[in-house]
């Protein structure tokens, strides 16, 4: 489970233009649940993703981690949580790459190279053998139903082939949780629905799933276990489905 | 003053060392008054942010600090030729008021510094911050000796001045001399070696212990102390006429020069290194059961413990080299 702390993150602090993106923001995000960060754009819930994915830090409040990332740091009982927040660079990088999964909005897959190296990247700074992480993104592309494209270069696929390499990409280290932020924006209703199954997919083998997103048949799929509705930096409303 | 570049070595990152000393000493202050690691105040995030920022800056001003102590004997050396009278550093040294007190401040901030480099790691090692107020009340503590050695470097290399007729080696650690330099020449020979040799091999079996079994930290790092001062001791008292192959050379200095294959930078750095390293087992011992550092201080302190033993094995085996294939030899 993760919780958030009166967590705000404000930008360009002290200035004119100083920016707050997310403002005192408390919250439990259950394991093996998936959660929908709901709101629209502006609304923080991008930041909010990066602040509990490990990708920024933020200005203020806490982020704990009960029963993930304790593998990355020595001298923790089995009771401790993780507090990411006062977690230098480097203990973080450990915990980002070994318990989140990342898909993008506009994807980051890296063009000029194939789709089966853009699956193995993440895997590369672990250090597992590359035959076993080769083997690892064969099967992922595989099971998503793109391995016939896996030598072929990224540019060369369409938007839907590109979501379903983020997804491959984002499990070849086997993460304990899956973050996405606006996985559909740029998919069709139909494309959409098969990455909403894709999901759900993902819940039954017990893994972790936070979405950010303003898109209807996210927010609305009955797949949610908890929808926090964001606006301005701030909760505005949360609730669980049965 | 002497524009010898590395006299504007020194004082350049003597006055840099010390400004960062000063900077991380006042963030100590804040770190002290303000650390509170339950809270996730702005203020103590913003702590916990520049904390590894300042003591990644501090890690490398103090790692020239002691670079800067061989650097500093190197160029006392070199300057010799300038000064009537001197044969080597020791008459450098000896060409004003300042020169015997800034070497014994270089010492002194030579351990202090590695001591907190020490820490440093450790602490680095762990996730909860468990030496911080440690770290900082150290930098704290350390500053004002910075600030100390940049004015008595620019004193000293300011009032070094080439009519000045000096003391030689020879006549700084005669017999006969007054002071700390006499009265170490003065040390006689045979105890001296027995205490050399006695107190080296108490080290190396207590270091020994300490590394299978992990106790007796405590009297291992005062062990590793007393190995210092007992080895400097014999340098002046013994070891140096072995290297000489004189009965009455008791200079500490002419040992870093060509002459006798520069021979002194592996002594002394040996033995610095393995006084820092046995201190550190000593400084980290207290805190070994504290967060995190019960897992990290065991296994550390027996890497400084295996160091402290490697270099005092090496300083021990290159004396004995020199004693033993010397030509002199000393009567009982």
């Amino acid at each position: 489970m993760i919780e958030i702390i009166e967590a705000s993150k404000t930008f360009n602090a002290g200035r004119t233009n100083q920016f707050i993106a997310v403002d005192k923001v408390s919250c439990k995000i259950g394991r093996g649940e998936v959660t929908i960060l709901k709101g629209p754009s502006g609304s923080g819930k991008t930041t909010l993703l990066t602040l509990i994915g490990c990708m920024a830090r933020p200005t203020s409040g806490r982020i704990l981690l009960h029963g993930i990332g304790k593998e990355c740091l020595i001298g923790l009982g089995a009771e401790d949580s993780v507090e990411i927040t006062s977690l230098p660079e480097r203990l973080l990088t450990g915990i980002r790459r070994s318990a989140f999964g990342f898909i993008f909005q506009h994807f980051n897959l890296i063009h000029g190279i194939s789709v089966l190296e853009n699956v193995m990247l993440p895997a590369y700074p672990i250090g597992d053998c590359m035959p076993e992480v080769r083997r690892r993104a064969l099967e992922l592309l595989e099971t998503f139903g793109i391995s016939r494209h896996a030598a072929a270069r990224i540019e060369q696929l369409s938007g839907g082939e590109m979501q379903r390499v983020a997804i491959a990409r984002a499990l070849i280290n086997d993460p304990v949780m899956i973050i996405a932020d606006e996985p559909t924006a740029h998919l069709d209703s139909k494309l959409s629905g098969e990455f909403m199954e894709l999901f759900a997919g993902f819940k039954a083998l017990g893994k972790s799933v936070l979405i950010a997103s303003h898109d209807p048949i996210v927010y609305d799929a009955p797949l949610a276990d908890a929808v926090i509705e964001m606006r301005d930096g701030r909760i505005i409303g949360a609730g669980t489905r049965p | 003053m002497i524009l010898h570049p590395a006299i504007l070595a020194l004082l350049t990152g003597a006055l840099l060392t010390c400004l960062m000393m000063l900077y991380a000493g006042w963030y100590g202050v804040r770190i002290l008054r303000s650390w509170d690691l339950q809270s996730g105040s702005e203020l103590q995030l913003e702590l916990e942010k520049r904390t590894y920022l300042i003591s990644t800056l501090v890690s490398y001003a103090l790692a020239f600090e002691l670079i800067s102590l061989f650097l500093f004997i190197f160029t006392a050396d070199r300057l010799h030729l300038l000064f009537t009278g001197a044969m080597c550093a020791a008459g450098t040294l000896n060409a004003n008021g300042f020169g015997y007190p800034l070497l014994l401040l270089k010492i002194v901030n030579f351990l202090l510094a590695g001591v907190w480099l020490i820490v440093n790691h450790a602490d680095n090692m762990g996730h909860d911050y468990p030496l911080i107020r440690i770290k900082y009340t150290g930098l704290i503590a350390t500053a004002p000796l910075s600030l100390y050695e940049v004015y008595y470097l620019y004193r000293y290399f300011s009032e070094l001045h080439v009519d000045v007729i000096t003391s030689c080696c020879g006549s700084l650690f005669s017999l006969e001399r007054p002071g700390i330099s006499g009265d170490l020449a003065s040390l006689p020979s045979t105890p001296m070696r027995i205490a050399f040799y006695a107190v080296m091999a108490a080290t190396l079996i207590c270091g020994a212990y300490f590394y299978r079994k992990g106790r007796g930290g405590y009297l291992f790092s005062a062990l590793g102390c007393t190995a210092f001062v007992v080895a400097i001791a014999s340098i002046v008292s013994f070891i140096s006429l072995y290297i000489y192959e004189l009965p009455t050379h008791h200079c500490p200095f002419d040992i870093l020069q060509k002459e006798y294959g520069y021979i002194g930078y592996p002594l002394y750095a040996s033995l610095f290194g393995a006084v820092v390293a046995g201190l550190g087992v000593g400084v980290l011992t207290p805190f070994r059961s504290r967060g995190s550092m019960s897992q990290v201080i065991p296994a550390f302190a027996r890497r400084l413990t295996a160091i402290t033993l490697i270099l005092y094995l090496l300083f021990t085996l290159i004396v004995s080299y020199k004693i033993v294939f010397s030509s002199f030899r000393l009567g009982s």
